[in-house]
């Protein structure tokens, strides 16, 4: 398929311990296309923040972990790229956002020194001046206005919305093809996530750039995602489009997660059933595949 | 507990300072079916049989005075161990105490007792002893009480430290909470969190303690004659060098076991708590 | 009318940080009546920590006062005060001692009191774990060997330990996962009923709030801005920003959608 960006088959991740091995992922196959919105809904320990590390080639290298399965991004095998394609992939093709905006940022950079060395990945060597030309162009687009003093600040001197909008356009500078947010909002406020959210939206619709959103929250994916894969210890249970998943949901677990999120229009709590070999069925992939948008 | 001490014996480094240190108490408290001749350690000539290099006999050699010196090594290590326990014993549960009541009390007890600390803690430790020594006898004892007396406040800084931050700590709110009283909150939920630090710091001392006694005693001042001790016979050879070198050689080497092995072993044990932390 | 039970009368708490001083808190005044469970909904720097911090007796209020069953609370509290009113804080893993066994964090409020004699305290403890879904033999375990949702069911049996009337909750679910909330917000709902407690509930989440409060407060940068019972405010909310509030809720099914539009459509 010619407009697959990412293609994950039967990705599997072992940790090698003293005493034991710990299997933490089993058998995921994933795909993202040009333009799609795609969302990893899980909870703690499920492993859905290993998968974007394993895309990233962050967790390789870690002491005693055995990858097996196959991960290609525009069809080149990523186990198999040089230290220097995946280098080249890395903050210009495939770039992420992390989940509280202020501690991922180098704290002894301004922010305009940040800026230029991301650009620089992009365009290399380019000057500093015109960096900051358009890192203001860039702030502009995630409604930074006063962007001059952003960019004469350290990350600590800016609230975590700000930052967070920050982060937003140092992922998008090299206009990349693929974006991962891993948990992007959950460090902030209610209405501040919800402002960003929509500013994400806006600019990935823009740019068409795919996104793999991972997140333990079912609201902002049923806002925000085209397809949703839903994890639970390291298994894929469910997939398909937003629509099948929340209207159409068949798999015990991911009928537990939508039951376990509190309703405005109920007066009582899920006693979710502690039977967790109710969710070990088998998956449950639906057959919708929406292409884009 | 079971998993730390796995990892200990996993890490070869680790692994040769528990080994190290087996070999020393091994051989401290079985000094006396080991060693060949064990009256040598103490006032016993044999002007017949003095400064032999190491021979089958003497496989360290003998001293000035004919004693063995392989034996009076073994002895030495007996009274060192029991130097460092007794330094540690009653230098960390005062340095400890203070560190807590500074660190929990916060205001005046804190500026006071952190100050007196500060004192202490400024003055170059052997300086601080050897002035100690030089208003006492030297003597064994008071070796010990003045190497006690430089010990503490490292402890109560350590432990200081460590309850500021873990003040903060929920529990300590949630023990303030619930009306425990603060003697409970220090000594019941502080101090508990504090016993990795402390075992690994104590540990760590071990060696450096034997040093700073081995080195009040190359200076004149703390174990005295006959009494074996490796400061000692390392003053005491060291003007024979390099022609009686196992008058000097040997209990140097001694005295870099004792601190080698705890060194490993304290290392191992910090790099658990980072991880840990 | 009777007494209410918690009374706060124009609290104001401000901070000082050298040359700076926080305005953490500005006249709040609220009262909370014996067996309801009030919420208080806020965004970080909304004060509403600082209240709770408050009315536990961490620090004391910069101005105001705060009175318990028709007396004023002194800020050196009383120990019949620290068994009346319990806490129950956001992070289990902070709030519960890691070298420390849960019995023994569990005894601790029982051996505080003198509630029962000292040999049957044990019993006590293995009672309160079972009362929170935990089995008797969890009082031998230790921190490190058990989930957030565990502990924080240990933090909810510690608060209950000695029978208090009011317990105070500081977001106690928000750094729990999904299904792991669900249960702890139900299990707390029940021991609310079955002990007549009194709640005064902390949290950011208003869909939390729709399902556990009689009446919701809520504060923005340190003022209370709106106080109604929840389903007034749910279904006629005045000020703006519990407008705002309302329709930053991430919801996920069609009910909910077509609520929150009536709510945008009235204004």
């Amino acid at each position: 398929m010619s407009d697959s960006l990412l293609d994950i088959q039967n990705l599997s991740l072992s940790f090698q311990g003293l005493t034991e091995t710990v299997d933490v992922l089993d058998n995921i196959n994933l795909s993202i296309s040009r333009g799609e919105r795609v969302a990893l809904v899980g909870e703690s320990g499920s492993g859905k923040s290993v998968i974007a590390r394993i895309i990233l080639g962050l967790l390789q290298s870690q002491k005693g972990a055995i990858v097996k399965g196959s991960v290609r991004f525009r069809g080149i095998e990523l186990e198999a790229a040089t230290g220097n394609q995946i280098e080249s992939l890395r903050g210009r093709e495939i770039s992420m956002i992390f989940q509280d905006p202020t501690s991922s940022m180098n704290p002894v950079y301004k922010i305009g020194t940040i800026f230029h060395e991301i650009l620089n990945r992009g365009t290399h060597n380019i000057s500093k001046k015109l960096a900051l030309i358009k890192a203001s162009k860039l702030l502009e687009e995630v409604s930074i206005t006063e962007f001059k003093r952003v960019l004469e600040s350290y990350p600590f001197q800016l609230s975590g919305g700000m930052n967070q909008r920050v982060m937003i356009a140092l992922a998008l500078a090299n206009k990349p093809a693929l974006l991962i947010a891993d948990e992007p909002g959950t460090a902030l406020d209610v209405t501040v996530q919800a402002q960003t959210l929509k500013l994400m939206h806006n600019l990935v619709k823009k740019n068409n750039t795919a996104v793999l959103f991972i997140s333990h929250n079912l609201g902002v994916v049923h806002q925000f995602a085209d397809r949703v894969y839903v994890i639970y210890k390291g298994r894929i249970v469910e997939s398909g489009s937003t629509s099948s998943i929340f209207e159409n949901t068949k798999h015990p677990y991911t009928k537990a997660l939508m039951n376990a999120v509190p309703k405005i229009t109920s007066k009582s709590f899920f006693d979710a059933s502690d039977d967790s070999s109710l969710f070990k069925q088998p998956a449950f992939h639906h057959k919708d595949r929406e292409i884009g948008q | 507990m079971k998993l730390k001490i796995k990892i200990l014996l996993a890490n070869p480094l680790s692994f040769m300072g528990l080994l190290l240190i087996s070999l020393v108490f091994g051989s401290a408290i079985f000094a006396d079916f080991i060693t060949p001749f064990p009256l040598h350690k103490g006032a016993v000539v044999d002007f017949s049989n003095f400064n032999q290099a190491p021979n089958l006999t003497n496989i360290m050699g003998t001293d000035l005075v004919g004693r063995d010196l392989f034996t009076r090594i073994i002895y030495a290590f007996r009274i060192s161990i029991m130097l460092g326990v007794v330094v540690l014993i009653i230098s960390v549960p005062i340095g400890v105490f203070m560190g807590l009541l500074a660190g929990y009390s916060g205001g005046k007890l804190d500026f006071v007792l952190m100050r007196i600390t500060d004192v202490f803690l400024s003055i170059p430790p052997l300086v601080l002893a050897m002035a100690v020594m030089g208003l006492l006898e030297p003597t064994i004892l008071n070796g010990m009480l003045a190497v006690t007396a430089m010990w503490w406040p490292w402890y109560t800084r350590l432990i200081y430290n460590l309850t500021r931050s873990e003040k903060e700590e929920g529990y300590v709110v949630a023990a303030e909470v619930v009306g425990a009283s603060r003697w409970h909150i220090m000594f019941r939920e502080i101090l508990p969190n504090c016993t990795h630090a402390i075992i690994t710091k104590m540990t760590l001392d071990f060696g450096f303690v034997i040093l700073i006694v081995s080195s009040l005693s190359f200076l004149g001042l703390g174990v005295q004659a006959p009494t074996p001790d490796l400061g000692s016979m390392v003053a005491e050879g060291a003007r024979y060098l390099p022609d009686s070198w196992w008058l000097t050689v040997f209990p140097g080497l001694a005295i870099l076991i004792i601190v080698f092995g705890f060194n490993l072993v304290g290392d191992a044990l910090r790099d658990m708590m980072d991880t840990d932390s | 009318m009777s007494k209410p039970l918690l009374s706060i009368k124009n609290v104001s708490k401000s901070f000082s940080l050298g040359d700076y001083e926080i305005q953490a808190l500005q006249q709040v005044s609220l009262d909370l009546n014996k067996g309801e469970c009030l919420a208080i909904v806020g965004e970080s720097g909304s004060g509403k920590s600082t209240l709770a911090n408050i009315i536990m007796g961490i620090y004391p209020q910069s101005d105001g006062e705060i009175s318990f069953k028709g007396s004023t609370l002194p800020s050196k509290r009383l120990l019949s005060h620290r068994k009346d009113i319990q806490f129950v804080q956001q992070n289990p893993l902070s709030s519960i001692n890691p070298s420390r066994s849960i019995g023994e964090s569990l005894r601790l409020p029982l051996d505080v009191h003198r509630i029962g004699h000292a040999n049957e305290r044990n019993n006590r403890v293995s009672e309160l774990l079972t009362e929170v879904g935990l089995t008797s033999n969890y009082s031998k375990r230790y921190p490190s060997t058990m989930s957030g949702g565990q502990l924080q069911r240990v933090a909810i049996a510690r608060a209950l330990a000695c029978a208090p009337e009011l317990v105070v909750l500081d977001e106690p679910t928000s750094s729990l996962d999904v299904l792991v909330q669900s249960r702890v917000l139900s299990l707390l709902q029940k021991l609310r009923k079955k002990r007549s407690l009194s709640f005064l509930f902390i949290t950011h989440d208003l869909a939390v709030v729709r399902n556990i409060a009689d009446y919701v407060a809520v504060f923005k940068e340190g003022k209370l801005v709106e106080l109604n019972g929840v389903n007034e405010l749910f279904s006629k909310p005045v000020h703006s920003y519990t407008k705002r509030l309302l329709s930053a809720i991430p919801v996920i099914s069609e009910d909910e959608i077509q609520l929150l539009n009536q709510i945008k459509e009235k204004e």
